[in-house]
This record gives structure tokens, sequence and C-alpha cells, in this order.
């Protein structure tokens, strides 16, 4: 149905003005297999038809399972129709489920109820397709596509080590969730995790006493592997609870007030460079090291800002292919 | 006494035969408004029924008004609309309630409706030491199968402590809750599970009550002796009636070495039966009057597992509600089984048997280990918490489905010899099947209407605020809910009120990481055509299962949950009560490629109407099916709204049923 290019560029003007149904077909084609020619087309349109159009924040929320994450984005979203009232926000869950017959069962929605017909909310889940914990391959170009019309876009996702630092890649401001005394603690330095994330959650914070010792034990465990420069100071840690309703607000308005963005251009990099692994291998990135990234490196330097444009992502993975499909021949 | 005692008879103290008093045989009762289930309770009462079992409608049992508009479609449908004390004024109008004993089967707004019954008492000048009945009020069995609670667990049973301090010092004839394991089983519950789960309920409730201390030693006794059950006898009569004598044993042990009860009529486990409707089958229907008598052997042929009361399907429930017609034909099985045979003339007629005593003893022994793992695990509450509980639930019902998919579990007439003559009962002129007059909700409403202007606004208000300020202070909820009672407070405003204060609640749903047990060809033909069309397309094919309306009886929608992960799907499903408006919402953001309803409360024809509007409004052309109890007559209209396949209790082989709605998947043009 949007296979014609016309109609396709209705349905970005459509998603724009914040279509629902639209932006969920857009989705739906981003996560297709070998739809390069469709991004490629997908962002030059979306740029042409709103060049000036918004860049919104990327707020990455993982922790282990269990630790509450679906319900405080539930009570996120209800405060954030109050607080933040000409504002829209979208959230991408990623759900780990999968089997043998490659089905899942994305349940996350459940948490979040909003009022009939609202537009400034989107839910969409993913599965992670046997990604263990981690994103899913097309997570970061919906995220790119969801940037551009709300001016929140939060990404959950399930993690239980290294990998769910993955989505800190990605986001402008990424948290990690955990449960007061649940051992992650020490889990976590081992795996040094803690080092990645910008701002921390205590969630489940029903009771005051233990709350507050988790939130110590953090704090100090954080003292000693964030590396603090003297100009620095510790990472924020909240302390939440969704059933006594508290720290929920703190936590918005932070959010909020957020002002702080990472370089686009590490993160397409960054993302180029994962794909390049995960398709090519170690092999694809030597090639692609040898013949592109000097190129690559010293116009980021040039202009840290506008040097790579972002939105070249397609033109460069295209590049790529071609140069790497040359050697293999 | 008479030196030739015969053994095999029961005698008195004189030594004469004298049979024991049959058990109570009840009439679960109420549809349409106040008046028509006024006008049904005083006609049994006639004719000599000396108790009242009284069904709600969902509204009412969830905490809604009849006029919200979640209520719209479900009014009157599966009980009695009960919106303010004017109802009851009606409901019980010319009913003596000082001569009753009156059951309420009513969980998440139990406490209102004890408020009701306390107001009318006083309105009326009885003293309450004369009330009499029970307010079921198990929200543990609501949170596992039957979808009706509102408030989180730890405030709901909050809610249940309050009813036991009010009751046991004001109206100590009340059984202020019942546990309730009869639906455990209709979700899937194995006895092992049924006798577990039950009792760990118990223990929850006990423990705190405990806690709160507000009784004496004495009073405690007391309060243990009011604890009654609610059980499920199945198809398996032997093993239900051995999970029977369990349950009396446990509780035996349980209030003797736990909590410590001296007297030993307060020791006895006191329990009413329904027998089991989810092995009723939709196919030869007739076959199920033998099914319900050979439920019914398991809890009435042996004197140490004979319950209290006992209330029978009727042999239709499988096809719709029943009619009157339906429900006598029950109520004479239980008269010929008590009346005819020779049933309670005899002392226990199994005590001494070996195979019994052994099949009761490893019953105890599983169950002991599952109530130990629970209470290690920090209590029922905790179980529900973290969905241990729902997820063992689901898991048994799945075993139980893939068994019977795969012919390992015979049910005559729906695996096995379903060739048969069609059954003549069916072809009356109503087409074997009873329903609610539509209008007749506008009575209802009227009331409400009429309650609401004619009240003293200000003092409903008042009240409504001191309700809300004890919640938030932690006191004794009963004398505030009795105080809007009497302001003539609305249902619906009640439970508003202490949503606001104690939050609604969201159970886990129970599916997550659950498996089925076929491997097939069946399987790989699904699986093939859902490989198929994720090579056309791209992506899996993705299905919204939505449970729409008030209507909680979760177990379908997640058996279709479980079945589309295991054939390849990719499945969003978010648990009970959503409105029509919420699934489109989750269908269209997620741009899911099929919509699968699940009603079983009779309200499908509203339902469905509404979700084709809010799909027009999205400009979604998403194919729906629906499953559930829906009759054939309502077939032509539901496909003329756009429905585009119908699944009932006859289907129940999972993988036809996928296949079908793969078909129909694959069949639409490409979304993207």
């Amino acid at each position: 149905m949007i296979d014609t290019k016309e109609s396709l560029s209705q349905l970005v003007s459509e998603a724009l003005l914040g279509e629902k149904y639209p932006i969920a077909k857009i989705i739906s084609k981003i996560e297709t297999e070998n739809n390069l020619e469709f991004r490629e087309f997908l962002f030059q349109e979306l740029i042409r038809q709103n060049p000036n159009s918004k860049e919104g924040l990327t707020i990455g929320i993982t922790g282990t399972p269990g630790a509450g994450k679906s319900s405080l984005l539930g009570e996120l979203c209800k405060l954030f129709l109050d607080f933040a009232p000409d504002k829209k926000m979208a959230i991408v869950a990623i759900d780990p489920s999968s089997n043998l017959s490659g089905g899942s069962i994305l349940g996350d929605r459940t948490r979040v109820t909003l009022p009939r017909r609202d537009t400034r909310i989107y839910f969409r889940s993913q599965p992670s397709q046997l990604e263990l914990g981690g994103l899913n391959p097309y997570t970061y170009h919906v995220i790119r596509f969801l940037r551009r019309i709300f001016d929140y876009v939060f990404v959950e996702t399930v993690g239980i080590g290294q990998n769910e630092i993955s989505v800190s890649l990605i986001s402008d401001l990424s948290f990690l969730v955990m449960q007061p005394l649940g051992g992650d603690q020490v889990q976590f330095m081992k795996s040094g995790i803690m080092e990645v994330p910008e701002a921390f959650i205590i969630n489940k914070c029903d009771e005051e006493s233990l709350a507050n010792s988790s939130y110590y034990m953090l704090e100090s465990t954080l003292e000693f592997i964030k590396d603090i420069l003297p100009d620095q100071s510790l990472p924020p840690i909240f302390k939440t609870s969704v059933t006594k309703r508290k720290g929920i607000e703190e936590l918005l308005n932070y959010i909020l007030n957020y002002q702080k963005r990472k370089d686009k251009n590490t993160e397409t990099l960054t993302q180029l460079t994962q794909w390049i692994r995960n398709e090519y291998g170690r092999w694809g990135i030597s090639i692609w090291e040898e013949l592109e990234s000097s190129k690559w490196n010293q116009a980021v330097k040039r202009n840290p800002l506008g040097g790579i444009h972002k939105l070249k992502y397609e033109e460069e993975e295209r590049k790529i292919v071609s140069i790497i499909q040359t050697k293999i021949k | 006494m008479s030196a030739e005692k015969k053994e095999y008879l029961l005698v008195d103290e004189n030594g004469q035969g004298k049979p024991d008093k049959p058990w109570i045989f009840r009439t679960y009762a109420g549809h349409t408004n106040a008046k028509a289930s006024n006008e049904l309770y005083r006609k049994n009462l006639s004719k000599g029924q000396t108790g009242l079992s009284i069904a709600f409608d969902l509204p009412t049992q969830c905490g809604y008004s009849s006029d919200h508009e979640v209520s719209r479609p479900e009014i009157g449908k599966v009980g009695v609309p009960i919106n303010s004390l004017e109802d009851f004024r009606i409901l019980f109008d010319q009913i003596p309630i000082e001569e009753m004993n009156t059951s309420m089967t009513i969980n998440g707004t139990s406490m209102w409706l004890l408020s009701l019954y306390v107001a009318l008492a006083e309105e009326r000048g009885v003293p309450l030491e004369k009330l009499n009945g029970t307010t079921q009020n198990d929200l543990i069995k609501e949170y596992l199968a039957r979808g009706t609670y509102i408030y989180p667990p730890k405030e709901s049973m909050k809610i249940i402590v309050d009813m036991y301090e009010y009751s046991l010092h004001n109206i100590p004839k009340w059984n202020p809750s019942n546990i309730c394991s009869y639906h455990l089983q209709e979700a899937g519950a194995t006895p092992v599970q049924e006798l577990s789960f039950a009792l760990a309920t118990a223990i929850a409730v006990l423990d705190a009550i405990k806690e709160r201390n507000c009784f004496s030693d004495d009073e405690f006794e007391q309060c243990v002796g009011r604890i009654s059950f609610f059980v499920n006898a199945g198809i398996r009569f032997v093993e239900e009636m051995c999970k029977m004598r369990a349950f009396t044993e446990m509780w035996e042990e349980i209030t003797t070495e736990r909590y410590k009860v001296k007297t030993a009529k307060y020791r006895v486990f006191r329990y009413g039966v329904q027998v089991n409707s989810l092995g009723l089958t939709e196919e030869q229907p007739e076959n199920n009057a033998w099914r319900i008598l050979i439920e019914s052997l398991g809890v009435t042929l042996s004197r140490n597992a004979r319950c209290r009361a006992l209330q029978l399907p009727a042999w239709n429930e499988a096809l719709s509600l029943p009619r009157p017609w339906d429900q006598q034909w029950s109520l004479r099985l239980q008269q010929v089984l008590a009346y005819e045979t020779d049933l309670l003339e005899y002392p226990d007629i199994f005590e001494g048997s070996k195979v019994i005593e052994s099949k009761v003893k490893a019953l105890k022994e599983e169950a002991k280990l599952e109530i130990q793992k629970i209470i290690d695990m920090g209590g029922a509450l905790v179980a529900i918490e973290n969905g241990y509980m729902k997820s063992q639930l689901v898991k048994s019902q799945t075993e139980r489905l893939s068994k019977i998919n795969s012919n390992e579990l015979v049910i005559v007439g729906k695996n096995k010899w379903t060739d048969g003559i069609k059954s003549p009962l069916m072809t009356d002129s109503d087409g074997g099947i009873f329903k609610v007059d539509p209008k007749s909700a506008e009575q209802t409403l009227n009331v409400l209407g009429e309650a609401k202007s004619r009240r003293n606004a200000d003092l409903a208000k008042k009240s409504l605020e001191e309700l809300k300020q004890a919640a938030k202070d932690g006191k004794n909820l009963m004398p505030y809910s009795i105080a809007c009672a009497k302001a003539l407070v609305t249902t619906g405003e009640w439970a508003d009120a202490l949503r606001e204060v104690y939050g609604e609640y969201n159970p886990p749903t129970g599916v997550d990481g659950q498996k089925l047990f076929l491997s097939d060809d069946k399987v790989s033909t699904v699986r093939g055509k859902v490989e198929a069309f994720t090579k056309a397309n791209g992506h899996r094919p993705k299905i919204v299962v939505g449970k729409p309306g008030l209507d909680g009886h979760s177990n379908g929608a997640e058996m279709i949950a479980v079945s589309a992960k295991h054939s390849g799907f990719d499945v969003i499903y978010s648990g009970i009560r959503l409105s029509p408006e919420e699934i489109v919402q989750s269908a269209v953001e997620e741009n899911a490629n099929v919509i699968g309803l699940s009603i079983l409360s009779g309200s499908h024809k509203e339902i469905v109407k509404q979700l084709f509007d809010e799909l027009t409004h999205y400009k979604a052309k998403i194919p729906v099916v629906i499953g559930g109890i829906i009759p054939e007559s309502d077939f032509e209209e539901l496909k003329k709204m756009g429905i585009r396949e119908i699944f009932t209790p006859k289907d129940y082989d999972l993988m036809s049923i996928m296949e079908k709605i793969i078909d129909i998947v694959s069949e639409e043009p490409a979304l993207v």
C-alpha cells in the first residue's frame, strides 16, 4: 500500500501531523528486512517535508526483569499528560521473549493506560528477535524516525548484563533501574555496566529505610567506579515507588528539563560499526577501517555537529556494502 | 444404646435409624434489574426455599454504576445491577431479611454491598445480630481466575480484615469472606493446586487478621470458625472426593497447629460446592446432564466428603445463559439424589478404604509442599504479585488443552464419538437459550437517576470525603461505608473514592514464557503458513488478543495468546477489562495484522459495534475475529458488522483456530 513514492509521501505527511496509524505503518516498514532503499527515501522525505523538524530527546530505560520498568513508565505517562500539556512522547518497549517458533508475547503495554483517542503518547512493542537483552536490529532506525515527530522517545529494554548498555549508545539520557537491595550493585560492578548510564533509579522504594540504605550503597559504589573528575558530580540517583507514587514527579521533571544531547555523529558511527560487525564480522570492520574511516574521522573532527550528516546513514551503509561486496568478489 | 448396633446404619443417640439431613439446595440467581430479581426471589421463597444466593451484574462487581460508559453493554446480564440503597430496597421488598440466609457472590465491592445490607437492616429496624449470610470476598481468586478485582492485593486484604473486625463485633452471624477455589479449577487448577492455593489464601487472610491484633484469643477462634470455602467438583469424581477429604483434614491441621484453635467446631472445614462448568461441552450438550450428575457424586456420596450446600450448572451453560427450565432440571437432579436414593442413610462408606486413604495422603503431601513453597515466597499475596500462582494455572490449563488436542484426554462428543443425532432439546422456539431484554436497563438507570436527584447532595459528598480520609488514615472503613450507603452514594462513587486513594490493580497476565505441548503435523502446517507470510511481508504476523468489557474470564484469551506465539505470531496481550477503544489503539499503534476478541458475557454485539466505530475513526482496516460463548443465532449479525470468523467452545482445536486466523491474515493485502 505504500509501495509507491506518492503514497509514502502521503503517509509521511500524515505521520508528521502525529496520526498514529501512518506512524505505525512506517515503523512496520522500517522493521522489514532489506529496507535500505525505503529508509533512504523515508529520511529524505522527512527532511524535505519538514526541514526544521524537531530532534526529540531519546531516553533509554534498562534494568533487570522485575525491576518494575514498565509500571514506572506507566506512571510517567500519566504524569506527563498533566505536566507537559504541549509535548508528545513515544515509547518503544523491547521484549526479550521468544521461543522456537520465533513468535513472542509482548505484554508491556499492560502498564500504560491512556485516555481515549489521545495522540500525545504513542506506544510500540518490539520483539528483540532472539538478541538476548539487546536491541532489536531495527530499533535505531525506529528511534531516528520517532525523534522527528515526538519531543521525547523512551526506549525500554530488559537486560541482565553487558548487552543492556547498547541502549545507552543510542540514547541521549539513559537510566539503569534497580530494585532496593537486589544485589544488583555487586553484579553491575563486575560487568562494568555501572559506568555507562547517565542516571540511576532505585525503583520499588515502598519502604523508606530500605530505600535509603540502598541509596547510600549505590552512591558509594558509584563514587568508587565512576570516573569522577574534580568538576564533575555524581550521576543523579532517583528513588521511586509506583505503589506509593513517590519520586516520579522529580524523575519526570529531570527528564523534561534535560538539555544535553549526545553527539549524533558518534551515535551514527557506533550504529554503523555495530551493523557492519553483525553483517560482516571483524573482517568487514577491517575493510571499512582501511578504506573509509580516515575520511569519516576527519570529517567528524572538522565539524562535530554537521560533518557527517546524521541523515547520511543510509548513504554510508550503501557505500560500505558496495566496498565490501567488491572485496568479496 | 442398642447392643446390636449395625455398622452400616446412621443412628441417633437412642440408636434409632436417622439419616442425615440433605445439603442445602441453592439457586444462584439474579438478572435484569432489582424489580425482576425481587419477583424471582419471592417466587422461589414461596416454594419453600429459605436462603438467597444473589448474583450481581459485572458493573456492580467491578465498582461501576450503571450509567458509566463501560457498564452499558453489561447491565443486568449475568446478575442484578445494584447502584444504591434504593436498589436494595427494591430487591428485598417484602422479604424478611432477618429470616434469610443471604449469600452474595461479590468480591471487589463486597464491603459496599455489606454496607448497603446493614443500612437496609437499620432502616427497617432489624437488629444486626439477626443478619445471617456470606459475602464471598475472595480477592485472590479474582486476581487469578475471574477478574472482578479493583484494588491492589494489600489494600484489598485490608478491606477484608476491616470486614472481619466489624462483623465479629456487630453482625456476629455474618461470614465476611468465603475462600473460593471454584474458579481456580475453571482456570485449569489441578486438585493439588486447588487445595494448596485455597488453603494458602485462607492462611493469608488469617495471618492478616492476626497481624492487626484486633481480637481476643476467644474472638479469634470464633473468627476462624467464620471462614468458609466454596469449591469445585470435577469429572474425575473419585479423585475429587479424595480432594474434599484432604481439604477437611488439612484445615483441621492448619487451624490446630498454626492458629492453635482449641474449640473443635471452629476447626470444621465448612464448604459449599458448585460442580465444574469447564468440562461442559457445546457439542452434544445433552451429555452434560450426565457429567453434572457424576460430578455431584464426588461431593455427596460419602459422609466425610459431603458438602453443606450444592449448586449445579445447567446442561446448556456452554451455549449461553440457561433458561428457568434448565435451572429447574438441575435442581430436580439434586432432589432425586437426596430424596430418592439411600445416600444419606449411611456413615462414611469409604472409611478404611486403602485406595481412598492413600490417594488422600498423596494429595495432602503434594499440597503441603506447594503451600510451603508459597509461604516461603512470602505468602499468597506475594505469589499473586510476582505472578507465580497465575503462571502455574495458565501452565496447567495449556497442558490440559494440549491433551484434549492430542486426544490423550478423552471428551465424549468432542474429540471422540463426535457423530451423533442432534438433540431435540435444542429445537424449542427460543433456540434453547435465555436472553435479557435490553430495554430492562432503562428501569435501572431511572432508579439511579431518581436516587441521585432526590438525595442530599452535600451529605453524599461529605460522606465520600470522610470515606477517602479514613482510607488515607488507615482506619476501618466499614462505618464510613455504611454512612455512604445511608447517604445514597452510588456503587461507582464508592469504588472511585477508594480508587483515588488505593489505585487500581493490574496483575500479571501469566502468559509470559508459557509453552504449548503440541508438535504434530497441524503445528507444522500453521508454522509453514506463518513463515510464508513472514517471507512475503518482511515481518512476522502480529495479533492483538483483546479481552474487552468487564467479563474477566480470561482463559480463552490466554490460550489463544499462547497458541499464537506457538505458531510464530508476535502477540500483544494486555490482560482483561480493556475498552474497545484501548484494544483498537493497541492494534493501530502496533500495526497489527489481526485483532482477536474474547467475550463470554453475552455483550458481543454491543462491544463489536463499539470496536468497529473506533477502527473507522483511525481509518484502519484490520480484520477482526471473535471467540467466546456466542449463540449461533447471532452469527449472521456479527458477520454483517464485519467480523471475519467466530469461534465458540466447539472450536477446541487450537491449531485449527490458528490456521483459520493465519489464512485470514494472509489474504489481506499487505498493510505496508
